[in-house]
């Protein structure tokens, strides 16, 4: 889409995103789970998409950030919402540290092999938490009841999860205009090239990771008091569940786009909740049909798909947010 | 493009108001009390999962069938919403939120294994939603100060306290001192599991028995080998294991295929994993932690006696009854029980009715103490006596004696 329109656009969705919870009150829980799976998917999309660095480890600093908002939360005593409010900024924190440590090393692997990498790297963190007796081990642990009247947690998180959906879209959507974006790209196209151009590029790689990481600590920060339970595997290093998720939402949509994730994650979801509904039990033979089917006829997701379909719409791409 | 987008978003925002279209508040519907539950019909706990779905459809046939229950004059039938919560938590305690606000039920039946109810509970807690479940016994569900939390199951760490105290029992008989005794544990990785080890070692310790191996198994439980490896080197007078239905399978497969010599081996799970069908003579001696038996004394007004219940429930779906089902049978009467005594279905007046229950059901006496757990029924263990399941303690119970000790293999 060129430049002008995409503020109006914005603006469309920013009012769907504030108005959605109002309009249809009965599915905060699910608004909010919305939000946060557009979320993962933009942040994935920095590294897999801009950056051409799958990765398949990202559910790690979301797992960090889900446990240390809530032992932030259980040990340092403060009210509900300062405490959550800490917690995640800690858990953001302690997720971008790891993104830089584990990030310097490994993003020196390209292609599969860092893909690989990554692959480990969630499987570890659930192994560790679940042997942690501080963190309740297998036990997994129980964040505080919100204080609130029933309800009024769902519309927190819904508003909470859409606000920073919407700060990190604004957000990316400057950054990559910059510099910094387009040397991302370069990294993708050719990343000896642009080693040749004299970018520095492990500091572009590891940056971007820790973008990402911060993201998603924040987001599941947030998330483990909204799913209320923290279980080492399958809330928190739910590597089969989010940590597949957000790859697929980012490919679904197209990744390497702007808006390609967070239509891929709006489209995932509400899919996701009527399989749900309407095919008991069957609902992920449903989702694997489903998944095979858009790797098969959309490998470019659904906005390259889009884009090979009608290229005269796509021609002055006004930035370089998009693929080429 | 923007138009494109527009039809998009638009059709997204369609997409939610048609779905919330359907939106009925479904509690009470003509002469419909709708109960909602989420329960593991995919994932890892598929088969306990089943098990639990059968024994809520069943009580909820059955009560329908002998006319529903009366409430305030009038008469109403029971029907149970179902989610598939693929035995993750995340998902539980978002369908959690999903029968509440969208499918409008004010009455919940728990989902299978303590962790899914950890996830439940909180959220059936804020909006104040009566939930009965009969599958988390998990004993920190109940030092939450949850009201609105009521489970019919003993707690976990009654599981295999008996089978420590028996074997604490039969070395007094033959004259050996417990505290000479050695037990090797192997638990699965999940919050009942390890609620089992803490009540077992916490069992071995007031006996003076020295824990030897503590293992966990991890939570896809293809091998317990290095566990078993090390069990035959430090040869313990007692092995536990406890990991649901897979742990147990696993336990009696491998105990018998690396001819693991132990003089008693206790697990739980049994019946619901199969273990006599599946590994048929191999499976002998094995002493299994029960919340019920088909043979005990229990009786109510909906199935008769606990045999007759086994009865009913071979002849639906032609097996024997894990406990699994019994007891969330039991949690279907207790809702109905309630119901009737509340007189209207105010989810406080539901609630009261719930905690002041005091009754008895085929699967055992119904009290709650104030914390929402069942105070009035105690565990049983099974030993695997001739291809049969046979209640060897509590003495109250008892039908047989236990055999003790387990032959090796090699006399087998």
């Amino acid at each position: 889409m060129s430049g002008h329109r995409q503020p109006l656009l914005m603006l469309a969705v920013a009012a769907v995103g504030v108005a959605l919870p109002f309009v249809i009150p009965d599915y905060r829980a699910q608004i909010a789970m919305l939000w946060a799976l557009v979320i993962m998917a933009q942040t994935w999309d920095i590294t897999g998409g801009q950056t051409g660095y799958n990765s398949f480890g990202n559910i790690l600093f979301f797992g960090v950030g889900m446990y240390a908002s809530v032992v932030v939360q259980r040990d340092v005593g403060l009210d509900f919402f300062p405490g959550l409010v800490l917690g995640m900024v800690v858990g953001a924190g302690i997720a971008a540290a790891l993104a830089v440590l584990l990030g310097s090393m490994i993003l020196r692997m390209r292609g599969h092999y860092f893909a690989i990498a990554t692959l480990g790297l969630g499987i570890a963190a659930g192994e560790i938490a679940g042997g942690w007796d501080y963190l309740g081990a297998g036990s997994g642990l129980s964040p505080p009841l919100f204080p609130a009247p029933p309800g009024t947690a769902n519309l927190f998180f819904a508003y909470l999860y859409f606000g920073v959906a919407a700060l990190v879209f604004v957000a990316l959507a400057a950054l990559y205009r910059t510099r910094f974006g387009l040397a991302l790209n370069a990294i993708r196209d050719n990343e000896d090239k642009a080693e040749a151009m004299g970018l520095h590029t492990g500091v572009y790689k590891v940056t971007a990771w820790t973008m990402a990481a911060f993201v998603l600590g924040l987001v599941g920060g947030a998330m483990g008091n909204m799913l209320g339970f923290v279980d080492p595997r399958d809330t928190a290093f739910a590597g089969a569940t989010f940590g597949v998720w957000m790859v697929l939402m980012a490919i679904l949509g197209g990744k390497g786009t702007l808006w390609g994730p967070v239509l891929g994650a709006v489209i995932f979801h509400i899919t996701q909740e009527l399989l749900w509904t309407h095919l008991l039990g069957w609902q992920r033979v449903a989702l694997g049909v489903i998944i095979v089917g858009i790797v098969v006829f959309f490998p470019q997701g659904i906005l390259g798909w889009a884009r090979t379909r009608w290229p005269a719409r796509h021609e002055h791409q006004g930035h370089g947010s998009e693929r080429a | 493009m923007l138009k494109g987008w527009a039809v998009a978003i638009g059709s997204a925002a369609l997409g939610l108001s048609i779905l919330a279209a359907g939106d009925a508040q479904a509690k009470v519907e003509g002469d419909t009390v709708y109960l909602g539950a989420a329960v593991s019909l995919t994932g890892k706990y598929t088969t306990a999962g089943e098990h639990t779905q059968r024994g809520y459809d069943l009580a909820v046939k059955t009560i329908n069938d002998a006319g529903g229950i009366t409430v305030g004059g009038n008469t109403y039938r029971l029907e149970v919403i179902y989610y598939d919560d693929e035995s993750t938590p995340a998902r539980g305690a978002q369908l959690a939120e999903r029968l509440i606000n969208q499918d409008g039920v004010d009455f919940m039946l728990g989902p299978y294994s303590s962790g899914l109810t950890k996830a439940i509970a909180p959220v059936t807690e804020q909006y104040g939603v009566p939930m009965v479940e009969a599958n988390g016994a998990s004993l920190q569900l109940f030092n939450k100060g949850y009201r609105y939390l009521f489970a019919v199951l003993s707690t976990t760490e009654q599981y295999l306290a008996s089978a420590v105290a028996l074997a604490a029992e039969i070395a007094e008989r033959e004259g050996r001192d417990p505290a000479t005794l050695k037990l090797a544990g192997a638990f699965e990785n999940d919050p009942f599991s390890q609620d089992i080890r803490a009540g077992v070692i916490a069992d071995a310790e007031k006996f003076g028995i020295q824990v030897v191996i503590d293992d966990q198994l991890p939570p896809e439980l293809n091998d317990m080998a290095a566990t078993l490896a090390k069990t035959k080197a430090v040869k313990p007078d007692i092995l536990v294991v406890s990991g649901h239905s897979k742990g147990a399978a696993l336990a009696v497969r491998q105990v018998e295929e690396m001819r693991v010599d132990v003089p008693m081996l206790a697990i739980t799970h049994c019946d619901s994993a199969d273990v006599i069908g599946k590994f048929g003579a191999a499976s002998e001696y094995t002493l299994c932690a029960s919340q019920w038996a088909p043979t005990l004394s229990y009786q109510d007004d909906v199935f008769g006696s606990a045999a007759d219940y086994a009865a009913t429930f071979e002849a639906e779906y032609g097996y024997a009854p894990p406990y699994q089902a019994a007891e969330s049978s039991a949690a279907v009467i207790v809702f109905a029980d309630a119901f009737e005594r509340a007189g209207g279905f105010g989810k406080d007046a539901v609630r009261d009715a719930l905690a002041a229950t005091e009754m008895q059901t085929f699967y055992g006496n119904i009290r709650f103490d104030e914390t929402g757990k069942n105070i009035a029924k105690p565990m049983v263990l099974y030993q695997i006596q001739d291809g049969a399941y046979v209640v060897v303690a509590p003495t109250k119970w008892a039908a047989s004696e236990v055999r003790h000790p387990t032959p090796p293999w090699s006399e087998r």
